[in-house]
């Protein structure tokens, strides 16, 4: 082996990836070769510094946008596999109807439910009369006919909608109450993900503090939950202390999302 | 009690192109870390390196029907990330990348004890200040060799060169890095 091709092999060497044979013969040149010895040492100390440069983590966020990604990708898949069967089966039964009202009644009973947790929650914070008029919205029966509707679109549907509210320029109140509708009730993980990324340009309304902190505890995904706290950590938001010191000793909790509530709790 | 050995890359990825998306999934938790570390040390700036990864698994999701049976999913996936780290540099300043250590170690940093040597922190603040003054051809020939994962003969099909000069262009990197890194030691402290 010469200089030349034992120079150019030394990084391989220093973290064995070489043959037996091909190592050997290098070895051997090393020992009788002063010059090529030196320059092994000072490149091995540098591939050790390099090795040893302690690894960055991405942030509990990429996990959340990349799960979006996927749940988006389903979908586009489904409404593409969708097209197929609705005209193979264009004769085929109604679901019940009943049955497909179910939800939309729970829910309508959850947005209750919510608005009663983010009174509880925001109340110091969140402005009373926004409170007060996001209530009289949700117990209307146009509200629940709005979210009946909805809820029947698809979820492609739904997204866009999200997508387009957040693009708005100059959302109204109206925007912003169905961006929390949907971070807190739709059932796709990524429109509610969507939703709260939405509201992170209004974070500075106490109601939008409020309702996601209002959601965090029923929320039953961890992705979203972990967005959730970062949201409220991005929001300045120390009225979430006490919600996340009850997720950090909650032991059924996600540990991620235990995890992300310690961090925040440090960053509050 | 017997338990059987998880799904190699190369199954889920083609479960992933044949429609199982939450393969995608698993991928992911095996592969971001070492991706984002990648990509951190790449562009010296985290944020780009998060977005850039996430543009990864979004192209692997887009592209899943090209993803051959013969293929190596690693080496596609840094593949990919050549290419997206390209489009990040060509929409950036072309204005040389500025490391900040200090945010590149940030998470990492936390594991370790308090009482961590400083020399060692210095050390790790010079080589990031080595690496942030390599071309970022040679950066990324050098990162790329480095992984474990990829053969010689990846990072070659990545770079889309010979294995040979994919061997003298690390190499060169390598004593280009080391210059640097000796240079920096030399000099005082500002």
């Amino acid at each position: 082996m010469n200089c030349q091709s034992c120079t150019e092999r030394m990084a391989e060497l220093s973290d064995a990836r070489l043959d037996e044979t091909t190592a050997a013969s290098m070895r051997e040149h090393l020992d009788g070769c002063p010059d090529c010895r030196r320059e092994y040492d000072s490149l091995r100390r540098t591939l050790e510094a390099l090795d040893s440069l302690p690894a960055a983590s991405p942030s509990h966020r990429l996990r959340a946008r990349v799960a979006g990604d996927i749940e988006t990708e389903k979908l586009t898949l489904r409404r593409h596999a969708g097209w197929a069967s609705s005209i193979r089966a264009a004769a085929g039964t109604r679901p019940d109807r009943g049955f497909r009202w179910a939800p939309t009644i729970l829910q309508a009973l959850a947005a209750c439910a919510l608005i009663a947790l983010g009174f509880a929650a925001g109340e110091r914070t969140a402005t009373q009369r926004q409170l007060v008029d996001l209530r009289a919205r949700v117990d209307t029966m146009g509200q629940l006919f709005e979210q009946s509707v909805l809820q029947k679109r698809a979820t492609g549907d739904r997204l866009e909608t999200i997508l387009t509210a957040a693009t708005a320029r100059k959302p109204d109140e109206r925007v912003i109450d169905g961006l929390i509708n949907s971070m807190a009730f739709d059932t796709s993980v990524n429109v509610r993900l969507n939703a709260l990324n939405a509201l992170y340009q209004h974070a500075d309304q106490d109601v939008v503090r409020a309702a996601v902190l209002a959601c965090l505890p029923r929320e039953a995904n961890p992705l979203v939950q972990v967005a959730m706290i970062d949201f409220l950590v991005a929001a300045r938001h120390r009225d979430a202390a006490p919600e996340l010191r009850k997720l950090i000793s909650d032991d059924k909790a996600d540990a991620d999302v235990r995890e992300s509530a310690r961090r925040a709790i440090e960053q509050l | 009690m017997e338990t059987s050995a998880p799904p190699p890359d190369h199954e889920l990825m083609l479960a992933v192109r044949d429609g199982d998306l939450d393969c995608m999934g698993e991928l992911f938790e095996r592969h971001h870390g070492p991706l984002f570390g990648y990509l951190a040390k790449l562009t010296g700036d985290r944020t780009a390196a998060e977005d850039i990864t996430q543009i990864v698994f979004q192209r692997m999701l887009k592209y899943r029907h090209t993803y051959r049976d013969e293929g190596s999913f690693t080496a596609w996936m840094y593949h990919l990330a050549r290419r997206c780290a390209s489009d990040h540099f060509r929409r950036s300043s072309p204005a040389p990348v500025a490391v900040d250590p200090s945010e590149l170690d940030r998470h990492a940093d936390e594991s370790r004890g308090a009482d961590e040597s400083a020399a060692r922190q210095d050390d790790h603040a010079l080589l990031h200040r080595a690496l942030g003054r390599l071309d970022r051809d040679e950066r990324e020939v050098l990162l790329l060799s480095r992984l474990q994962e990829l053969s010689f003969a990846e990072v070659a099909g990545i770079l889309e060169c010979s294995v040979g000069a994919a061997r003298v262009r690390a190499h060169r990197a390598l004593r280009s890095l080391r210059d640097h890194y000796f240079r920096l030691q030399k000099e005082p402290l500002t």
